[in-house]
């Protein structure tokens, strides 16, 4: 007998194999004959006037076919780079600033990095060399990168028509309620935050192949994206081209967590390019132009206030944010920052008045963008950094703070004073689980043996709760082939997070077929009418319930065929473990039998012909999932040197049902890795002066390494499985660094908390502990 | 250009190469091996490790020239010729070391060159190794744990 495979089992991954041997095919592995390549011209300066450019030097360079300069690309008349951001209106009710943003930069350059021209050569060193020959005239103009001084009346201004350089004056939430608790709370305590600015650095570089067919006018664009179906529609918009006449296809793809998401100049550009010379244009990034060109993330100040009564019971929150967007929009422009983060401020506790005010600002820096989290990692850090700040300051026990706020399972549904509806979890459980975890009888021994050693232990638990996003419609389709594969087409797309496996399970486990049958086909604007490709936790819920629509549909085929092939009635027919049988006369037939009858016209009823159990089906999401769990962590803080090690780390998580444990696993210990990146290691630095990128390399940008990590305990809570999808999953794949980032920069103030330090800004590298350390007992 | 000869995988392999051409260019473009994978141009992320003369190399810190008659092994040649995975490439699939699988070839030999030298590895050791590999997406505990697996079976081989 088959062994099939099965929701909630750990299955092996079938991309393994091609991974593990070499045999995977990233961008960089993909070349088209007679293909050239693109090089790009990047501005050196923050902020600057470009007076003239020369591209005579570099068009006799050896190699070179082509220059698309900035001025030729505006005369050109193509559209701006797009924003979609879902939050476009002020306070006041006026909509947001989008200036708007060419591919190439032609007038003004305003971000170090921005492209002014590309060049295209036979190799990829000559046009290299001929970019760097190509003579940039700039006059330099005052600049300013930092969040918080680009609302000053005396910063540069980096667009005329954006007063004090506010794209979006945000509010939500109960204004008046958040006053009149603050105004009369026996408690009020306000601290000031900063999420640090972090960029994704998915370990395989962006990359693009761009190809044009002059005889049927067809383009195709083999990308290294993670939005293939959304951005081929906005790149056809911006090319002023029919999207029918743009075929969009990603290879595999080494990690994207946010950074592939956004429309980016460079295939747009090649795209064009192609079609004046002719012959496939490749293009594959440099680290250090990734740096610099990549989408950022986070980068928020935050002054955040807490009301509570004299019972401790939180009656008021009010988070006021400066968010940096970078020059321009982005993508989703000033979404991260505002509603992005709005949406789950005050996380898992019942309080009864929210307010969430920020502004998004533009600065000279490259556009800010969805990172892993997109707004619900900052969120979850103020209230949890808050919470950890008033229990210190009352003198309660943090642990017992969190404990009496909770929502309570009793409580949900339950609304939050933001608007977000909270179906189903229950959060005491969770957090009881994560202490019960982390042996706290054990913890006081622990402390002393650290202690003796000249180290200070500190502990802490961050319960923590987030909501999918992403794209809420999704496709997914079923073709059985004669060979007997059966070809699964999904419009989600995996950049490593496994779906060959997850989604192809879900399929095989409903049909009742072995999982090697499937072959998966994903990214491809040929194999599905729509994608919302991989964003906001939605691979699992929203492709994987289109997974089990579409294999659910197919069932429902195969038993009006079973009916004809058995000459019984289709409401007789029961359809158990790959065998569809009449429960009237015991006669069945098998799925395979059923798939071989559905290639032959002659043997369908007459209503069907050959291919009648090809399928589409299309799954619409009607609201996000509510994932949420609780971290705890130990770490050792040497005070002589401020160094910190995270020594242990347990964590529960809630993502409903789990359909393949080992891989959800992987995204959480993923995703606490890239929180711990946040509080300790990582940040993006621009020299204030200068707006010069200090951090382009991985030699200055602070990456975790196998040595900074702790060994990692996980465990599910799965008795909550939420009935706003049939599988009954909630996202995954952001909530590890939702709670690890709180849940550290806690720990280690729990250590120093002896030193009279209260607050570190992250990240808390050695020198600002061993500062902090000093300064305060000094 | 340099005419360059060298036993990759097991085959002798010649192709000329210029001067300043680094090693991992000359695998991945000269003799077609891209499972070597360029992840930086600082020699930070490890992605193009390969084993040159028993030793895990970063191939991008390496010209083409200098491995001029070498025995170089690349992720494409650690399996059997039968297509049996090495203990360490089953233990990474084993144990979900991989996820979006572009460090992996860099993690695998260097994790293959750590077993050779160090064949029973601490938890700390197996870090301590993999320090100069970087992985953004498993949070590194997989593959510290499908090393410790590769130790085991491989001493039982």
């Amino acid at each position: 007998m088959t062994e099939h495979a099965r929701f909630g089992k750990s299955q092996v991954r079938v991309e393994d194999q091609r991974f593990l041997t070499g045999q995977g095919r990233y961008i960089d592995d993909v070349n088209r004959p007679k293909q050239k390549h693109a090089a790009f011209v990047r501005s050196p300066h923050a902020h600057a006037r470009v007076v003239t450019m020369d591209v005579s030097a570099a068009r006799a360079l050896p190699g070179v076919a082509l220059i698309v300069t900035g001025a030729e690309w505006a005369a050109r008349g193509f559209g701006p780079l797009p924003c979609r951001s879902p939050s476009k209106v002020n306070r006041d009710g006026t909509p947001f600033k989008e200036p708007t943003r060419h591919c190439l930069a032609s007038d003004t350059v305003r971000y170090v990095g921005e492209p002014v021209a590309m060049v295209v050569a036979g190799t990829a060193d000559e046009a290299r060399r001929a970019a760097d020959a190509v003579i940039v005239e700039y006059a330099e103009l005052a600049s300013v990168t930092d969040r918080a001084a680009a609302l000053g009346d005396d910063a540069a201004q980096l667009w005329p028509e954006v007063p004090n350089n506010l794209c979006l004056d945000f509010e939500q939430g109960n204004r008046a309620a958040v006053e009149a608790a603050m105004a009369t709370a026996k408690h009020v305590v306000r601290l000031d935050m900063g999420n640090n600015r972090l960029t994704a650095v998915p370990m395989e570089p962006r990359g693009a192949i761009a190809d044009f067919d002059a005889a049927t006018g067809q383009y195709t664009l083999v990308n290294c994206s993670q939005n293939i179906h959304a951005n081929r529609d906005l790149m056809a918009s911006m090319l002023k081209i029919d999207k029918a006449k743009l075929h969009h296809l990603a290879p595999d793809i080494g990690g994207g967590f946010g950074a592939k998401n956004s429309v980016y100049s460079e295939p747009v550009v090649m795209l064009y390019a192609a079609s004046k010379v002719g012959c496939p244009i490749k293009w594959i990034a440099d680290r250090t132009e990734a740096f610099l060109s990549d989408t950022h993330g986070r980068d928020q100040q935050s002054t955040v206030t807490l009301a509570l009564d004299e019972h401790g019971k939180f009656l008021a929150l009010h988070v006021d944010t400066v968010g940096n967007v970078g020059a321009a929009c982005g993508t989703m422009g000033p979404f991260t920052p505002t509603g992005g983060t709005a949406r789950t401020t005050g996380s898992v506790y019942a309080i009864p008045a929210i307010l969430y005010t920020s502004k998004a600002v533009f600065t000279n820096t490259v556009q800010t963008d969805p990172y892993r989290g997109a707004g619900r990692p900052e969120a979850v850090f103020h209230v949890e950094r808050i919470v950890e700040f008033a229990a210190r300051t009352l003198g309660i026990d943090p642990v017992a703070l969190r404990r009496q706020n909770l929502i309570k399972t009793e409580q949900l549904p339950y609304k939050t004073a933001v608007g977000l509806e909270i179906d189903c979890g229950d959060f005491p459980a969770v957090m009881e689980r994560v202490l019960a975890m982390s042996d706290r009888p054990g913890y006081a021994a622990r402390v002393a043996t650290s202690r003796a050693k000249g180290l200070r232990r500190g502990f802490a638990v961050t319960p923590y709760l987030e909501t999918s996003g992403g794209a809420p419609h999704e496709e997914a389709r079923l073709a059985f082939r004669a060979d007997g594969t059966v070809v699964l087409s999904v419009g989600t797309h995996s950049t490593g997070m496994g779906h060959e496996t997850a989604l192809a399970q879900i399929a095989a486990d409903t049909l009742g077929i072995d999982l090697t049958r499937i072959r998966f086909v994903q990214a491809d604007t040929d194999a599905t009418s729509i994608g919302g490709g991989h964003g906001g936790s939605r691979g699992i819920e929203v492709g994987g319930s289109a997974v089990l629509k579409v294999a659910r549909m197919v069932i429902e085929k195969a038993r009006g065929i079973a009916a004809h092939l058995l000459n019984s009635h289709v409401d007789d027919i029961t359809f158990k473990a790959g065998v569809l049988s009449d429960t009237k006369t015991g006669q069945s037939v098998a799925l395979d039998a059923v798939i071989a009858a559905a290639g032959d016209t002659s043997r369908l009823p007459q209503d069907m012909s050959a291919g009648a159990l090809d399928t589409t089906a299309k799954f619409e999401r009607e609201t996000y999932t509510v994932p949420n769990g609780a971290h705890a962590c130990e770490v050792e803080v040497d005070p002589e040197t401020g160094v910190i090690a995270v020594d242990k780390f347990w964590c529960v998580d809630d993502f409903g049902s789990v359909i393949n444990p080992m891989l959800a696993d992987g995204q959480v210990m993923g995703g606490i890795v890239q929180g711990l990146g946040q509080a300790l290691l990582e940040e993006v630095v621009y020299d204030p002066q200068t707006g010069q990128l200090l951090t382009a390399s991985l030699l200055e940008y602070a990456l975790p390494r196998a040595d900074h990590v702790p060994r990692m305990e996980i465990a599910f809570f799965e008795g909550a499985p939420t009935k706003r999808n049939p599988l009954g999953a909630k996202g995954s794949g952001e909530a590890g660094c939702c709670g690890a980032t709180p849940v550290i920069v806690n720990a280690v103030l729990d250590a120093l908390h002896e030193y009279g330090v209260r607050h570190i800004e992250m990240p808390l590298t050695s020198e600002k502990v061993w500062s902090a350390i000093t300064g305060a007992s000094a | 250009m340099t005419e360059l000869s060298m036993t990759v995988n097991g085959v002798v392999r010649r192709a000329a190469a210029a001067p300043t051409v680094l090693l991992s260019t000359f695998l991945r473009e000269s003799l077609k091996l891209t499972g070597t994978h360029v992840g930086c141009d600082t020699s930070q992320c490890g992605a193009c490790t390969v084993i040159v003369d028993g030793r895990s190399i970063k191939s991008c810190t390496m010209l083409a020239v200098e491995a001029d008659g070498a025995a170089i092994t690349t992720i494409e040649g650690v399996a059997k010729s039968d297509g049996t995975l090495h203990p360490v490439q089953e233990a990474f699939r084993a144990h979900h070391a991989l996820q979006c699988g572009f460090c992996t070839p860099g993690m695998v030999m260097a994790s293959v060159a750590l077993l050779a030298h160090t064949p029973n590895p601490t938890d700390a050791q197996v870090r301590h190794g993999l320090e100069g590999n970087m992985c953004r997406c498993t949070g590194y505990q997989n593959i510290v744990d499908a090393v410790l697996a590769a130790s085991q079976s491989m001493k039982g081989a």
